[in-house]
């Protein structure tokens, strides 16, 4: 039998409908490969106050936190505790000093809380076995990574940070070719 | 059969073990080079900022594999850690073909006459084991010229008034100066010194059948797009190959040099690419894994008359590991200094190389090669925030607005800062691992200080608004990609490992020849000193090994 070519597109739209109707592919995927979503709310904010989007993007425009998930879940799984143990230490601080989330935190009190954390001065009774400023420091090593690396990892999106420094890409001066 | 014995093994394919094996297949030895990594491939690493051999953040673009190859860290304080590839301390090369001479940054550096001579023309340093080369710089002389013309230089040195004296000119123009250098040199001018181009193992016009250099931002840390970068892996190996006498062996691990009770080498254990224990016969054995691995190699090779490793009877082997602190100074600008053409440095002064008061050698100073975002990201002067908007603002207005001179000190060897093996650390092959340990010399740290405050008068004077020196030289052991001095050359058994030719003093037949055989490092980056040695120990066994 031949088929023509209309009847052939709707033949495969039928059975494909069928099977996007079965039941395992109707569940959600989740966002994240390690963290759960509270999780990236909280560094989703951390990591967009290290890089805060002004006329140009910030980390959040550039994709870092889905970079440093890829990272932990791919080449790096032995830092997840460290990422773990200081979200949940943050959290802790933040529900303790001002009965919220980090993330609903107005910028000035989350500047103030990272600047406590830059330097150890957060309530040491949820900082037990990880240093407040050891885990801000691999956040901002991964952030800026994220930020100012290769898109290629996941990262960089759109070229944010090459376009905010005016870099040629790819590599030939005066050779501009971001899309 | 496959394991047929060669007259020659060389172990390790970088700057000097590549020089070495086409010397010997030109002259008709037989030659199979074990290189522990393989053949570097553009498209493998390309241009990637957080993988490269500069930023190793994600992985190390040219090998070792981080799982494969552990060292260990023994710090004063009793304390031992066990590093990868990634950590700084590791004190890590390049594991392919080439090594190195792959990434580099490619200065091609004669040294100067004074740096073979260090004890005779500064005296005895307390605390040292400064002393004399046991060749001159004249020995060196037609070796360096060789490397200059089969691997590739350009550079004229009569445009430097301190260069040593040289039979032929290097083989190609040097390369035009971009912004910063332009600007630094006029300073420099200003101030009395005498700035020229920087002599580059880099193609400034098509030469031996490659292009020449597009000046890619991308150069010092990764691999050339176009090939004009000059190694062991594109220039001598390519031509030892040819010879049809040269085979190259890689993802090979040699294990052992093997030695039998007469005090001969026989050959050399080691795990193929499928991981399984083979041996191989040779006349002869030359080591070039760079003066970590060499070291580790040689102690490793335990035999009845060498129990403590191969030319260790003295426990020598290991020790006066060097490198360089690289030092200077950067600066803030109110224009835009840098036009990213790379690879950033190109302009260098020898003012402060030797002949300065209270200072022991000293060292070059050099625009320095271009950073790119995430680096420039972790490089801030004191006071600068390293977070939040400030940051930002700083990465936009001083990305194309920080000039930088910076050099490699001489440093002052030490008999304790050494390298030794471990038998309860292993690696992927059940192989005993290098442990680094000791201090630099306390006179690193001064001499760094005196190489920075002169980099920072230069940028003052080129009028920067606002400047920083880098310091350096402190804490240890030292090492990373000029890491040199494990197997010094000398003429006195009890006090060195090798002789003037690079052979053992007490195996007749087994040779070093990489930085491990550097008796100092100079105040230069020491790659074509290794080539020129790889000729000078590669001319001597053609000589005496001649079938």
């Amino acid at each position: 039998m031949r088929l023509s070519r209309r009847k052939f597109i709707q033949t495969v739209g039928v059975l494909s409908g069928g099977l996007l109707c079965m039941p395992s592919c109707t569940r959600s995927f989740p966002e994240y490969r390690v963290f759960s979503s509270g999780e990236a709310v909280c560094l989703t904010a951390l990591c967009e106050q290290i890089i805060p989007a002004d006329h140009d993007p910030g980390a959040t425009d550039a994709g870092v936190i889905h970079f440093i998930d890829k990272l932990l879940h791919e080449r790096f799984p032995h830092l997840l505790p460290l990422y773990q143990q200081g979200i949940a230490a943050l959290e802790a601080s933040c529900s303790r000093l001002y009965g919220t989330r980090f993330a609903s935190l107005p910028t000035a009190r989350q500047i103030e809380v990272m600047q406590q954390m830059e330097t150890d001065a957060l309530p040491e009774e949820y900082w037990t076995g990880i240093k407040a400023s050891a885990f801000f420091r691999q956040v901002i090593r991964n952030t800026m990574q994220g930020f100012y690396g290769p898109p290629r990892h996941g990262g960089n999106k759109n070229y944010v940070s090459y376009r905010m420094l005016k870099l040629d890409f790819p590599l030939v001066v005066g050779q501009n070719r971001y899309t | 059969m496959k394991n047929k014995p060669v007259d020659a093994i060389v172990i390790g394919a970088g700057a000097g073990g590549g020089v070495v094996a086409k010397e010997l297949a030109v002259n008709g030895f037989s030659v199979v080079v074990f290189e522990r990594g393989g053949w570097p491939e553009y498209d493998e690493h390309i241009n990637d900022e957080l993988i490269n051999q500069r930023v190793q953040e994600l992985d190390s673009a040219f090998g070792p594999d981080w799982k494969k190859h552990p060292r260990v860290f023994a710090g004063k304080d009793g304390n031992r850690r066990i590093l990868n590839a990634g950590d700084g301390s590791y004190n890590h090369v390049a594991a392919c073909v080439g090594s190195g001479t792959v990434s580099y940054g490619a200065m091609g550096w004669r040294f100067m006459r004074e740096d073979f001579r260090l004890k005779s023309t500064y005296g005895a340093v307390a605390g040292s084991t400064l002393e004399d080369w046991p060749i001159s710089y004249e020995d060196l002389e037609p070796c360096y010229e060789k490397a200059e013309w089969e691997i590739g230089v350009s550079g004229d040195d009569t445009q430097n008034p301190f260069a040593p004296p040289r039979a032929k000119p290097q083989p190609m123009p040097p390369f035009e100066m971009n912004r910063e250098a332009r600007h630094l040199a006029q300073a420099a001018r200003r101030l009395g010194l005498h700035p020229f181009p920087i002599p580059m193992l880099r193609n400034s016009v098509a030469y031996n059948g490659r292009a020449a250099c597009i000046r890619n931002r991308t150069c010092c840390g990764y691999a050339c797009p176009v090939n004009a970068k000059n190694g062991t892996h594109n220039t001598v190996i390519p031509l030892a190959m040819q010879t049809g006498n040269c085979e190259v062996r890689t993802h090979c691990m040699v294990a052992e040099i093997l030695v039998n009770d007469q005090g001969l080498a026989t050959g050399v254990r080691y795990f193929d690419e499928r991981n399984k224990g083979q041996t191989l016969g040779a006349r002869l054995v030359v080591v070039s894994g760079s003066a970590t691995e060499t070291a580790r190699l040689l102690l490793n090779s335990k035999s009845k008359l060498f129990p403590a490793g191969a030319g260790n009877n003295n426990d020598w082997v290991g020790r006066n590991l060097q490198g360089h602190a690289y030092t200077g100074a950067s600066g803030l600008f109110d224009f835009d200094i840098l036009d990213l053409s790379g690879p950033g440095a190109c302009m260098a002064l020898c003012d402060y190389n030797h002949h300065n008061e209270g200072i022991i050698g000293g060292g070059l100073l050099a625009n320095e090669f271009y950073t790119l975002p995430y680096a420039f990201s972790q490089n801030r002067p004191a006071g600068e925030m390293r977070w939040g908007l400030g940051h930002k603002n700083y990465q936009r207005e001083n990305f194309y607005r920080l000039g930088r001179l910076v050099g490699p000190i001489q440093e002052i060897p030490v008999f304790e800062s050494r390298v030794t093996v471990d038998a309860s650390v292993k690696d992927y092959w059940g192989i005993p691992v290098a442990v680094l340990s000791g201090d630099r010399h306390p006179l690193d740290a001064p001499h760094c200080d005196f190489l920075g405050s002169k980099a920072e008068e230069i940028l003052k004077e080129a009028g920067a608004l606002r400047t920083w020196q880098h310091g350096g030289g402190r804490g240890g052991p030292s090492g990373g990609q000029h890491q040199a001095g494990t197997c010094r050359m000398g003429n006195d058994a009890q006090t060195s490992v090798v002789n003037r030719y690079g052979q053992l003093h007490e195996i007749d037949n087994l040779f070093v020849a990489d930085g491990s055989l550097i008796v100092t490092n100079g105040g230069f980056n020491p790659v074509l000193t290794i080539m020129a040695l790889g000729y000078w120990v590669g001319d001597y066994i053609v000589r005496t090994f001649k079938k």
